[in-house]
């Protein structure tokens, strides 16, 4: 466990999730949210959301893991904000870009953009903190 | 038919929820491209062993297997749940969409943690004609430690 990792402002870091057929349930059983607009497409499409659509929490939580993988660590992370600009539908693959933006007084801050495969954001304004040690 | 701001500060909880290794895994496996089950799964690759594995959960400074950082979710989200399903709101669920979240985390969740979460309604108001609903949590383990604030951010659409 690396737990002396050197961290650099202007370090980068990237993470490729799919939102697969099933990862809406899947979710749904590990979070407890069965809102029915994410697990059944009928519900979802006449909610005008085109489908079932993922729950921006697990959106969230990948931009949170690419920030983990990033650390090393995922007992670091001491804060995440996120804004959900954009729905996630079955099929989408998604691109998390992480910059480390600021390092001040054992604390990091990674600015990190969503997108889809369409290069549409998903996310805006997500930012993770974190303890450098 | 706008959201009365009257209902701000109104509170909710608190809320107790036990934490089990099992659920902790199975969240980190949910996130990580992986099925969230003991008995069809495997860890998915990749996954930080401090995440699943209690051997090296115990011989790292945390002393265990800790949760996911989005883990808290699971159970500081109740009191939100409890203001977006209020009656006295008469919010159609439907039309809800999750607009922003935030979260501050002062302490790991470990298996075995007894989690305490209040909320309240911190805010409600109108732009571009949808409602906005924002709550606010507070978890608390079972050593009186603050592990979790949330700021949740419901966009209710008309």
């Amino acid at each position: 466990m690396p737990q002396t990792r050197k961290y650099q402002v202007g370090d980068r870091f990237t993470l490729v999730r799919e939102c697969d057929k099933y990862r809406p349930i899947y979710y749904a059983a590990a979070s407890g949210d069965f809102n029915p607009i994410h697990i059944d497409s009928e519900v979802g499409a006449a909610a005008g959301l085109g489908g079932a659509i993922l729950h921006g929490l697990c959106t969230m939580a990948w931009a949170v893991e690419s920030a983990v993988k990033y650390l090393g660590n995922p007992g670091k992370v001491t804060k995440m904000k996120v804004r959900f600009s954009r729905p996630v539908a079955i099929g989408d693959v998604l691109t998390f870009d992480g910059t480390v933006t600021k390092i001040a007084e054992g604390k990091l801050t990674a600015e990190i953009s969503a997108k889809n495969q369409n290069g549409e954001e998903v996310l805006k304004g997500a930012v993770v903190e974190a303890r450098t040690h | 038919m706008a959201l009365d701001r009257k209902y701000i500060g109104k509170a909710y909880g608190p809320f107790l929820y036990q934490v089990g290794l099992e659920k902790m895994r199975e969240f980190a496996f949910a996130v990580s491209g992986g099925i969230p089950s003991a008995g069809f799964a495997v860890p998915p690759e990749g996954l930080d062993p401090l995440l699943f594995d209690q051997q090296a959960g115990n011989q790292s400074t945390y002393g265990s297997v800790i949760a996911f950082p989005t883990f808290p979710v699971v159970f500081a989200i109740r009191p939100f749940v409890a203001a977006v399903t209020d009656p006295d709101l008469g919010i159609n669920l439907l039309m809800l969409v999750h607009g922003e979240q935030e979260f501050e985390l002062f302490e790991v969740v470990r298996p075995g943690d007894e989690i305490t979460s209040t909320g309240a309604i911190a805010d409600i108001y109108e732009k571009a004609g949808k409602d906005f609903l924002v709550v606010s949590t507070a978890s608390k383990n079972q050593r009186g430690q603050r592990v979790v604030d949330g700021a949740w951010t419901a966009v209710i659409r008309r």
